[in-house]
């Protein structure tokens, strides 16, 4: 029974990297109904600022008190800072032009803006994987023969956090409100007074933001990354916010979670599982989506965002 | 609202297909970098091609690697090649995405054999970039040697046979490097040497990776050991915690993994310790043998194992001036298989002079380069002398155990497996 428990902390952890990066695709879906591939991409740029972040505060130890609570939150505040910006200038400069086109034509460029994202860090960093100093102490703490570990709580904590945050943004602001107007009806919205290229930018500055976080933790937990991570993670993020239900931000946190759990317990209880993950995942995707065709949360709930 | 639902649909299978299609990435073509030099305007060029992955993860063992056979080639000219003739390197790099790629090979092996100056060609460094380049050589009647491809179903048995697609009975594929038949299971009597009874094998799932874990656990097992579970990695993953979580629940002694730090054996090490396995022995083959694993894996590394299909050059009396004159040459320590890449294409180099001499001074045949790599025998090299079975394998079959200590890989073990 053990065992299963610390499948259920390993399964948690890794889904909290899943659900912040599965926010960001699900914001941006809500209001343009654009599946942004790129935002994976955009999640390993925030790992790589993060790094540049850290080098540049001649950071490459542990850190223990005010220290480490001070480069934690300068660094991940930075990363936010700095991919919120990066979303807002592929949403200018690429997105924007493209916002009435057919449907395919954004989705392919989300594609191109991901290639150009991946080949730009492999310029910066080169294509081998770079080691991400190991900043935080991460104590061990055995709770009925299940192993956590602190920086395991820090993700999921984190993940609730920033969801919990983004829901109060969303339905207790008055750009939050702006935004599921825009969601609702982008034209209505506009005819009510509601300035649409700031909302979807904002929309894309929160979105981002929230991948640099991804990226900063992820950099943190795994204590290496490369330029390519974001194509897995960023796949599995995605089927994520559709498991979920795509716009649904409680539906992003939901299948982020859901997916780290059954990647968890499939490696566990089949016999060579380890292989076998990606396929009980999208399994369990297109069964969804047959019988709830928009996802675990979608239809319960009229809004998105 | 149903066209909504369609988009997701549609996207869904879109990302479904591309993890099952191109599970390593989307692939860009990579620009490839080709070191010839201009030659004097009257001498002919005979062209090596080099197909090795200079890039990304595996480049800390492919960049010694290619400058080994680099070296040899610069060496043979600056000798003196044949009257009239000129050696130069073609060298193209099977990396895409940061990684080994079998398609980039093939396509490189595909350039080589487009350019009749390219009379044989080195590489590649693993084994399933080999096996999307042997049908290409087989056609081509192109002479090949890889310096470090350890796969036995690239020369030997029902798989080698089907990779000889235009000329069954044509070899054309050679290696100075032995196979993973002796690899794996001396992996597996070092590990009883050192008191290690249970354990638990992961591989990555590719050519080299899983021939190589499949051998380990048939040879630790006949050996008397206890083998708790046999798991294959999934391409991409990062997060082994679950796998590792499952392996530290069965009490293994040790992890054997068979793979390259490029397809997890470095993220896989440093995972150990938040799963518990912090102090279980780690062994691997010659896929974790590049300074990539202590890099990735970090302090973790200290303390495991490998394997190299290749005689330690330190402890060769024959390698002392190849050392010394890499170590001028490219301002750099040797790697695990620089003295293969430089035998390889010292093996090359003599058949082609040979076949030119036969020939009449004359630009060789393909067909006459390949007759003489097979024939090949006893040629002084680095690493020993240098012969051909039928099959195309070493007739030096040693091994080599190494130790990560201190984040150095320190000498522990030479091994002579004649199976």
């Amino acid at each position: 029974m053990d065992v299963f428990f610390q499948q259920i902390v390993n399964g948690l952890s890794l889904g909290g990297i899943y659900a912040l990066i599965a926010l960001g695709y699900t914001m941006v879906y809500g209001i343009i109904e654009l599946i942004n591939f790129a935002h994976g991409d955009v999640y390993t740029l925030g790992t790589f600022f993060s790094l540049a972040i850290l080098t540049g505060l001649g950071v490459s130890g542990e850190l223990h008190g005010p220290a480490l609570v001070l480069v934690v939150l300068v660094t991940l505040l930075a990363s936010m800072l700095l991919c919120g910006i990066t979303g807002v200038l592929i949403e200018r400069l690429a997105y924007r032009r493209l916002r009435n086109a057919p449907r395919l034509a954004p989705l392919i460029t989300a594609i191109g803006i991901s290639f150009i994202l991946e080949n730009v860090m492999q310029l910066w960093r080169g294509p081998s994987p770079v080691p991400f100093p190991d900043l935080i102490p991460n104590p061990a703490y055995t709770i009925g023969g299940v192993v956590v570990t602190a920086k395991q709580i820090g993700v999921v904590l984190l993940a609730v956090a920033m969801m919990a945050a983004l829901q109060v943004f969303i339905y207790k602001t008055k750009l939050g409100k702006a935004m599921r107007a825009t969601a609702q009806d982008r034209d209505a919205a506009q005819l009510m007074g509601i300035d649409i290229n700031t909302t979807i930018a904002a929309t894309f500055l929160i979105g981002s933001a929230l991948a640099g976080a991804a990226g900063f933790v992820s950099g943190v937990y795994y204590g290496t990354t490369w330029f390519f991570n974001g194509f897995e993670a960023g796949l599995k993020a995605f089927t994520a916010a559709v498991l979920g239900g795509i716009g649904n931000i409680a539906g992003a946190m939901l299948g982020g979670f859901s997916i780290g759990l059954i990647e968890a317990i499939a490696t566990q209880y089949i016999p060579g599982g380890a292989q076998w993950t990606n396929v009980v995942v999208f399994s369990v995707l297109v069964l969804v989506l047959i019988f709830r065709p928009s996802g675990l949360l979608g239809e319960s709930l009229p809004e998105k965002v | 609202m149903r066209a909504v639902e369609g988009t997701i649909r549609v996207a869904a299978i879109v990302a479904i297909g591309c993890l099952a299609a191109c599970s390593g990435g989307p692939t860009t073509s990579q620009s490839s970098s080709n070191s010839s030099q201009a030659a004097p305007a009257a001498a002919t060029i005979i062209k090596i091609g080099i197909d090795l992955p200079v890039s990304g993860a595996d480049a800390s063992t492919g960049i010694p690697t290619r400058n080994g056979a680099v070296q040899a080639i610069e060496e043979a000219d600056a000798k003196g090649a044949p009257a009239g003739f000129t050696f130069v390197a073609y060298d193209l790099d099977d990396a895409v995405q940061g990684a080994h790629d079998p398609a980039q090979g093939a396509q490189n092996t595909r350039s080589f054999v487009s350019d009749d100056a390219v009379l044989a060609m080195i590489g590649p460094f693993n084994s399933s970039v080999a096996q999307a380049e042997i049908p290409i050589t087989n056609d081509a009647g192109l002479a090949q040697i890889s310096p470090s491809a350890t796969n036995p179903g690239l020369t030997k048995g029902p798989d080698a046979a089907k990779l000889r697609t235009s000329h069954p009975d044509v070899n054309t594929f050679f290696r100075v490097c032995t196979t993973d038949d002796r690899q794996g299971a001396a992996g597996a009597e070092f590990a009883k040497k050192l008191n290690l009874h249970k354990a638990f094998i992961i591989d990555d799932n590719e050519t080299y990776g899983k021939g190589l874990a499949d051998v380990f656990e048939a040879q630790f097992k006949s050996l008397g050991g206890t083998v708790l579970g046999h798991e294959h990695l999934t391409k991409g993953e990062t997060d082994f915690k679950a796998l590792l979580t499952k392996a530290h629940a069965l009490g293994p002694d040790f992890i054997y993994y068979g793979g390259t730090t490029s397809t997890g054996g470095g993220l896989l090490r440093k995972q150990m310790a938040d799963a518990g396995l912090g102090a279980t022995v780690f062994v691997g083959g010659d896929g974790i043998s590049d300074a990539e694993f202590e890099t990735v894996a970090g302090d973790a590394a200290n303390g495991s194992y490998y394997s190299v299909a290749a005689p330690e050059v330190a402890k060769l009396p024959t390698a002392a001036s190849f050392i010394d004159a890499y170590r001028k040459r490219w301002n750099a320590e040797v790697g695990a298989y620089s003295a293969n890449g430089y035998a390889a294409a010292n093996v090359e180099i003599a058949a082609i002079e040979k076949a030119i001499a036969a020939g009449g001074n004359k630009m060789p045949t393909r067909a006459a380069v390949l007759a003489a790599v097979a024939a090949t025998q006893g040629q002084s090299s680095p690493i020993g002398p240098i012969g051909f079975d039928k099959d195309g394998d070493t007739t030096n079959p040693i091994l080599t155990i190494y130790k990560i200590a201190n984040g150095k890989s320190v000498f522990v073990d030479q091994i002579n497996l004649k199976l």
